[in-house]
């Protein structure tokens, strides 16, 4: 080792607390890249190889039946490379020991051989081919583990009316269902809710489509336009009740895995980013602040002949081992963690294997990203320090000149004690060096704001949800829409204090080029259990005459209240009418549209039929109303509000919480180190100035708080800004995050600032007690005989 | 002076009273106009090899003016200025890079140690980027401090670290030894031993010696002493013996 190295090596280790406050920073940056770029990778090489292996279908339709001859005929389409065609059925589920009745999904099996799409993995157990003895099935891997099912284990289903029991014969995946929810749900709900497949003979024979099927899925050959195919396949089914085909983007569990990826995908740049930025700013600090002090050893350095790009190196591997310690970190860190995604993403994304893969061109991307961020921090000290003539390096800094302070010059000056004065003089002295200092601790402040208005923007959106609009208890939906008396079946439920219904049917909304599939829903114009919110936060009323969007659907469709809209009916008489768009709906979930059930039914023309309600149940004949409503056949899905909360807290919250919390620790870590730093580099510079006070006769305490005068002025001044960054940093990154099916509202609470306020405050508090401890150790005639 | 002339080692060929130095009309005016400093004006001066050359004057005479200009630390504004054979007046930075590398070697009045060095380890920094140096051992067996090779800075009296950077100035065996004020932070009697460590190097290695100093009493053991003042040299003296260092007292 050189000697300069050597010397490198006990400066940094003068320097250990600093250094490593840097690499701590940047190490925090450097992890969530790698953990959320490596999700990212895991998750879309693992989706894709997936897809592909087991032949993931491209356009998806559900119709009422057709016979299976009509399939030759969606074959024959152009484009269309292979097509599966089979049952889907909804059925009551009976588990044993549970209260609440549960819905399954229930696909066909071909009658001979596999699946030709939308294979099947098996997890356990063993396939079903072919002609399968009777009463057996297989079972989807979430519904299984939530209820503890094994192959073996016995299930019971309502069938049309009629009671089966079923003996799973293996636990398996599909990729249509890597997210296992409800159809409708934007969120999965794995106990009550569970995908299964039997043979089609005895599927068909239940549900009276022998010879028939009631669901396609197809894939495309290569090349070809996803929309032509999709009308062609809406052409061929409309005769046989076709509920409009859609494509990947519009598949549920495909969409809710892009979005995940979409959020990692802007989480992986902007936050770390930032951190990294801090980080370099904190290198730059450290190291013009080391290469000042070093001032006369690089003189003498150049005096005894060392170049000046020996020098220059010298100090930037003084960076490098700062960077290179970063990153070691925060690979180590990016790694666990990322593991620890990967186990949780395990939770709700159902895939054959989900393995953690650590994105090596992040490694190298992050190498040179932090490389080049200590660079810039480094070069500009480095710089300055070798263009310096040897001789001019030799003589002591000249003596800061310094005036009375701004305050003091407007008179005010004797309101203040000597250190808040010295405080004040010596910000103005440097306002760049202060201006620094006050942005890094903003930034500090700002990205503690970040992670908080996440968890709050979930928190509003779970509270809307569930308190504000959705006041029932539970939802139940028919397997067909009935007549209106069904209601006054469901009032007549032990327990039931209101009920109110609702009517839903697949449409399409067209406003000029823009069109948008979906379920139409009808509720009376005063609903009090589902009810619309306006963007105001008010109940909106129903009008008689036509629709009212959810404020995302409108800017899909780019119409506004008072435009007119074409609703096209997908189901039934297939009518079309046009209506004026009556108002827009607050809502941070997919996309939706209302109308007045009375105007819907009359647009059905079906009579007055409702396909489900919305009750509430008095709590004290809860586990009466369960038991009542496994009895009735015709309930297709019966949905628990409160079940479906608790589901959400234990998956996606879980989730976001994780990454959250991740994110929070990070900043507060980032808080700490930028306070901290600040702090020693304040020290180290006015060591001497300190030190004569000291002699003088002032107290620790005096001295203490002329050291910590400035931060203290500092930290409150960049506090404000900080929530001020924070907050727009907050409404950028949920910019990015934000997509048609999931949106947060950007939700900043007095708490989140004041936690904010709260950590930097804390940190100020610990450095100043730091800080002021080192100097309690000076050694007083020592500092001021050095020459610094 | 380019890279590719670069002055060899000079003690290899050193010959007692060889021309080292040759200053003519050398001027060092810092700023411009009105504001301009006159540090050094149109100063003449030959240094010969093995000689020992003290400089008086005050502060802000121009004596470390005149010693930055020789050292090759900085650039006279006009004049001639020859290290033996080679324009130093005009060389660019690499070249006076190279030469203070391998023709100089300083002292200076705060020491200039690298704290986090050991007194061997300071003197090596030098030894591993000069071409033909004596080992660290040798230099600080030199200047007394065989005892003190593992010694950070801090453990070393003044004295001591002002040997230490004699050693290291000497230790690249240089043609040119600087001594900026090398007992201007030193007590007497750890003057006279920092002093007494200088003159040794003088009369062993034949290394042509320049001390500045305010000191006058440190002029009796020079052979000849310049005495400046305001960027002139106003008095130049031969002393017909040199005093021996441990007769000095101030």
């Amino acid at each position: 080792m050189s000697l300069l190295d050597l010397k490198l090596l006990r400066d940094l280790r003068a320097l250990k607390s600093q250094a490593f406050a840097v690499a701590l920073v940047m190490a925090c940056g450097l992890a969530m890249m790698i953990m959320t770029r490596s999700l990212i990778l895991s998750l879309e090489d693992t989706r894709d190889d997936y897809y592909r292996g087991h032949r993931f279908a491209q356009v998806f339709a559900r119709l009422k039946r057709a016979p299976q001859a009509v399939a030759g005929q969606l074959a024959a389409i152009p484009g269309v490379a292979a097509v599966q065609t089979g049952i889907a059925l909804q059925a009551t589920l009976d588990l044993p020991g549970m209260d609440e009745p549960a819905t399954g999904l229930i696909l066909s099996l071909p009658e001979s051989g596999e699946l030709q799409l939308n294979r099947l993995y098996l997890r356990a157990g063993r396939m079903l081919v072919g002609r399968a003895p009777a009463g057996q099935i297989l079972a989807g891997e979430a519904f299984a583990e939530a209820n503890r099912l094994r192959p073996g284990s016995e299930i019971s289903a309502v069938l049309y009316g009629r009671r089966q029991t079923f003996r799973i014969a293996g636990i398996v995946l599909s990729p249509e269902f890597v997210f296992e929810a409800p159809p409708g749900a934007a969120l999965p709900n794995n106990k009550t809710y569970g995908v299964f497949w039997m043979p089609y003979k005895e599927l068909a024979t239940a549900s009276n489509l022998d010879g028939a099927f009631n669901n396609v899925s197809l894939t495309l050959a290569p090349g070809v336009a996803e929309e032509a195919v999709i009308a062609a396949v809406d052409r061929v089914l409309q005769p046989y009740g076709g509920r409009g085909a859609y494509g990947r983007d519009s598949h549920p569990s495909h969409t809710r895995v892009r979005d995940e990826i979409n959020i990692l995908q802007g989480l992986s740049v902007g936050f770390p980013l930032v951190f990294l930025s801090v980080a370099a700013f904190m290198t730059h600090a450290v190291m013009s602040r080391q290469v000042t002090l070093q001032r006369e050893q690089i003189a003498m350095l150049k005096a005894c002949g060392f170049s000046n790009r020996q020098i220059g190196w010298h100090y930037l591997k003084f960076a490098f081992v700062i960077v290179f310690a970063g990153i070691v970190l925060g690979v180590v860190g990016g790694v666990a963690l990322g593991h620890r995604l990967v186990d949780m993403y395990h939770l709700f994304f159902r895939f054959p294997e989900l393995e953690f893969q650590l994105a090596r061109g992040v490694l190298v991307a992050a190498a040179v990203v932090s490389g080049l961020a200590a660079v810039t921090g480094v070069w500009g000290a480095v710089r300055h320090a070798v263009h310096l003539p040897p001789a001019e390096a030799m003589r002591p800094e000249p003596p800061a000149s310094f005036r009375p302070a701004l305050i003091e010059r407007l008179g005010l000056g004797r309101a203040f004690t000597a250190s808040f004065r010295m405080a004040l003089r010596n910000i103005e002295r440097r306002p760049a060096r202060a201006l620094l200092t006050t942005v890094a601790l903003a930034l500090a402040t700002g990205i503690l704001v970040v992670p908080s208005s996440f968890r709050d923007g979930i928190n509003h959106v779970l509270d809307y949800q569930w308190d504000l609009i959705q006041r029932q208890t539970v939802f139940v939906s028919l397997i067909e829409p009935g007549p209106v008396r069904t209601l006054a079946d469901f009032r007549a439920l032990p327990g039931v204090v209101l009920a109110e219904p609702t009517r839903g049917a697949p449409v399409e909304l067209v406003a000029g080029n823009y069109s948008r599939r979906l379920g139409l829903i009808g509720l009376p114009a005063r609903a009090t259990l589902n009810r619309i919110i306006g963007a105001d936060g008010r109940q909106l009323i129903l009008p008689a005459r036509g629709v009212v969007l959810s404020i995302k659907l409108a800017e899909v469709l780019h119409v506004r209240p008072g435009d007119m809209l074409q609703i096209r009916v997908l189901d039934g008489k297939r009518p079309v009418l046009t209506v004026p768009v009556a108002g827009l709906s607050e809502d941070f979930a997919g996309t939706a549209a209302f109308m007045e059930l009375d105007t819907l039914n009359h647009l059905l023309g079906e009579g007055d039929r409702i396909s489900g309600a919305y009750l509430t149940v008095r709590a004290g004949a809860w586990r009466e109303f369960l038991r009542a409503t496994k009895e009735i056949p015709r309930i297709g899905n019966v949905v628990i509000k409160e079940a479906i909360r608790e589901g959400f807290r234990r998956t996606t919250a879980e989730s976001i919480g994780l990454i959250q919390k991740i994110y929070l620790t990070f900043a507060t870590v980032v808080a700490f180190g930028i306070v901290y730093n600040s702090a020693r580099i304040s020290l180290s510079e006015r060591q001497r100035e300190l030190a004569t006070l000291r002699v003088v006769g002032f107290t620790q305490g005096e001295v203490g708080a002329v050291l910590i005068g400035e931060l203290v002025l500092l930290t409150l001044l960049a506090m404000p800004f900080g929530l001020l960054i924070g907050s727009g940093l907050s409404g950028a990154i949920l910019q990015t995050v934000n997509t048609e099916f999931v949106r947060l509202p950007l939700i900043l609470t007095p708490a989140n600032f004041a936690f904010a306020v709260l950590v930097v405050t804390l940190a100020s508090l610990v450095s100043a007690y730091l800080a002021c401890r080192r100097l309690n150790r000076l050694d007083l005639v020592g500092v001021l005989k050095a020459r610094d | 002076m380019t890279r590719a002339e670069t002055p060899k080692p000079f003690a290899a060929l050193a010959r007692p009273g060889e021309p080292v130095f040759q200053v003519r009309g050398l001027t060092k005016t810092y700023g411009e106009g009105e504001a301009a400093v006159h540090a050094l004006e149109e100063v003449d001066l030959d240094c010969h090899a093995g000689e020992f050359v003290v400089v008086l004057g005050a502060s802000g005479s121009g004596k470390s003016t005149l010693l930055n200009l020789l050292g090759g630390l900085d650039s006279p504004t006009h004049g001639t200025l020859r290290y033996r054979d080679w324009d130093l007046a005009g060389a660019d930075e690499a070249a006076l890079t190279q030469y203070r590398r391998n023709s100089v070697g300083f002292v200076f009045q705060f020491y200039n140690l690298i704290p986090s060095l050991t007194a061997r380890e300071n003197v090596a920094l030098i030894t591993e980027i000069a071409p033909d140096p004596m080992s660290p051992e040798e230099a600080l067996h030199l200047v007394g401090l065989s005892a003190r090779l593992d010694h950070f800075p801090a453990q070393l009296s003044g004295g001591e670290q002002q040997r230490v950077a004699i050693a290291r100035a000497i230790a690249k065996r240089p043609a040119v030894l600087m001594c900026d004020e090398p007992t201007g932070a030193l007590d007497v009697h750890t003057g006279i031993v920092v002093l007494e460590a200088i003159e040794h190097i003088n009369r062993e290695l034949g290394t042509l010696t320049l001390v500045i100093t305010h000191n006058a009493v440190i002029a009796e053991m020079a052979d000849r002493v310049l005495t400046l003042s305001d960027g002139r040299i106003i008095h130049e003296r031969r002393n017909a013996r040199r005093a021996a260092v441990g007769s000095l007292a101030w």
